[in-house]
């Protein structure tokens, strides 16, 4: 049992006035000495104070707010701790050009949020985490088992996108999700975006530290334009003056991770799904995990108490005498 | 408050013999121009030539000349010992000062239609030299304690000042009036009464039906005593009703009994003084 504002508890003593303040309103008696002491009338004359003080009480302890301490149970479930990092660069915010399954203008943000969402109600015992990135890094939603928290955040991802890509620091907080959290055996990132940017080589070196360090399996979802440029083609060779695209160095570099990769590639929301299942597929390890559950809080039950005491009170001032003569 | 009614007036006589030089109403010990016949007397010794009696001057062998001699009618004072401690100020019915106000008033009237010196003793926890008024024949000073006791609301105070009284007094045996409701413990009241006993005592019991008779039948009332303080809830009801009105009951009849131990019958007020009462009351309990 802990408090919410224990230092309304020092008010606390305030409970024991009724007890030495006399009522005073009473009337004056001439002898008291000549009324025979009756003892159900003192032990209503102490249950008015008893009452007075714990209505006091209770209103006391429900403002100093107390709850249970929050509980920590093990649970063992089949499923993965999965980081969505996914790109809300402006051109996510573009449709796909195929217009398959009637939905001619669905963007690329919308259909991957919807099918995550799919994706996500499939896997009942998932931790999710979520962050996004454009210029930077979104802290959108640590590793949870809290469903509706995580649907909200997939839902809120398919709004309006910003800027431009920066996958590195994307990658790089993912990563930081999975840090204080034990390990389930199962650890993902999906990374989510369409086209590649550039990672700078300390970032690099830092991500495939970390992901080999924190034992994470890294899928990558690219979102590829149809008849665009495929991170697979083998053959593609820039023109001799130029670098090569950023897709393919960036497909370059996840290849020399320590760690397990794969790469997928989706033209259209059909072919997403294809891959987002194919992820389904293989991770699917028992994990162990903590959930935990709130304290409850008892603060309701305090004044439904000192509202119970109160209406006694005035049930009793009901009673009281008021013709005298 | 009730506005003042006019005095009323009570006859009142006594069973023993002032020693009062004044003139006055009452049978007494002095000898003087009265009615009462007390003894002959030699005409040497008494030289009242007046009162020479013929019979008994021609049948004395001596050949004395022999005066009657009478008793003269005497003044009493006439005292209110009133007790203004807390218990005083409980108003049910009636107010107990306005009460023992009304009372004053008849008294001093009365005093003052005999021609008897009329005196006020104020006590609570002391004598209240405050309240004090000497034996005078003057009555607007009664009358003006009669008006104070009306507007007087007393402390928290208890009434051992009682005790007191008797030095207040005077020496001359007197006519008291002791008005209080003798809230107070028997022991206390029966120490207090010790040393009045030379005085003709009435005591004037003053309750009122609000204390016990009409309580409410049912509910819950604090009360908080009116000379100590001391606070209680009372949750009444009819059983608890009827040991209140029993303890009441066990109460007046010890107090008579202390009373008629002390030979000073007592006068209950308790629905308003009325002065035939206390006429009655001496018609009824003392010889004259």
């Amino acid at each position: 049992m802990s408090f919410t504002s224990p230092l309304f508890l020092f008010l606390l003593p305030i409970a024991l006035l009724p007890l030495m303040l006399e009522r005073h309103h009473s009337r004056a008696y001439s002898w008291l000495d000549l009324i025979p002491r009756d003892p159900l009338s003192d032990i209503v004359g102490m249950l008015l104070k008893v009452l007075a003080v714990i209505a006091l009480l209770f209103i006391i302890l429900g403002v100093a707010g107390p709850h249970s301490a929050q509980q920590k149970i093990k649970k063992v479930g089949e499923g993965a701790q999965i980081v969505m990092v996914m790109d809300r660069s402006a051109s996510m915010d573009d449709p796909f050009s195929g217009a398959s399954n009637g939905r001619a203008g669905e963007t690329k943000s919308t259909a991957a949020s919807r099918i995550i969402t799919q994706f996500f109600g499939q896997r009942t015992s998932d931790m999710f985490g979520m962050v996004t990135f454009s210029n930077s890094a979104m802290y959108a939603m640590p590793l949870t088992q809290n469903r509706e928290a995580v649907q909200a955040a997939i839902a809120a991802a398919g709004g309006a996108a910003l800027f431009q890509t920066n996958i590195g620091s994307g990658l790089t907080m993912g990563t930081s999700l999975f840090e204080n959290i034990p390990d389930s055996g199962s650890r993902v990132m999906i990374l989510l975006s369409d086209g590649g940017g550039r990672i700078g080589s300390d970032a690099q070196q830092k991500i495939r530290d970390w992901l080999n360090k924190l034992d994470i399996t890294l899928y990558w979802i690219v979102l590829r334009e149809p008849g665009g440029l495929s991170i697979f083609d083998e053959s593609y060779k820039p023109d001799s003056d130029k670098a090569l695209p950023v897709e393919i160095e960036l497909y370059n570099y996840f290849k020399t991770l320590r760690s397990p990769f794969h790469a997928y590639e989706a033209e259209d929301p059909k072919s997403l799904a294809a891959a987002i299942s194919d992820i389904d597929q293989k991770e699917r390890k028992p994990i162990k995990y903590y959930e935990e559950i709130p304290g409850r809080d008892y603060s309701q039950h305090c004044y439904f108490i000192a509202l119970l005491m109160i209406s006694l009170l005035l049930a009793v001032k009901y009673l009281e005498v008021r013709t005298w003569h | 408050m009730t506005p003042q009614k006019p005095a009323m007036e009570f006859t009142y006589h006594i069973g023993w013999r002032s020693r009062g030089r004044h003139p006055g109403r009452h049978t007494s010990a002095q000898t003087g121009l009265g009615m009462e016949f007390r003894n002959h007397a030699p005409l040497i010794s008494h030289p009242d030539p007046r009162r020479i009696d013929l019979r008994q001057t021609l049948r004395d062998p001596f050949e004395q000349v022999w005066v009657r001699v009478f008793n003269q009618k005497s003044s009493v004072p006439v005292f209110v010992i009133c007790d203004l401690s807390g218990s005083m100020g409980f108003s049910g019915h009636s107010r107990k000062l306005d009460i023992a106000s009304e009372i004053t008033a008849a008294a001093a009237y009365s005093a003052h239609r005999v021609n008897d010196p009329f005196g006020f003793i104020g006590f609570d926890d002391t004598v209240r030299e405050d309240w004090g008024l000497i034996a005078s024949n003057r009555v607007h000073g009664a009358m003006d304690i009669a008006e104070r006791l009306r507007h007087y609301h007393p402390a928290k105070v208890g009434a051992d000042g009682l005790l007191g009284v008797s030095d207040y007094l005077k020496r001359e045996r007197s006519l008291i009036f002791l008005i209080s409701d003798f809230h107070m413990p028997l022991e206390a009241l029966e120490r207090a009464l010790t040393p009045l006993v030379r005085h003709h005592i009435v005591p004037m019991v003053l309750w009122d039906a609000a204390e016990y008779r009409s309580l409410p039948d049912f509910g819950i009332a604090s009360v908080a005593d009116a000379e100590t303080g001391a606070r209680r809830t009372l949750f009444l009801r009819e059983s608890y009703r009827e040991r209140i009105l029993q303890s009441f009951e066990d109460r007046r009849a010890a107090l008579h009994q202390l009373f008629m131990r002390h030979q000073m019958p007592p006068f209950y007020v308790e629905n308003g003084f009325n002065a035939d009462d206390l006429s009655e009351y001496f018609y009824q309990f003392v010889a004259s």
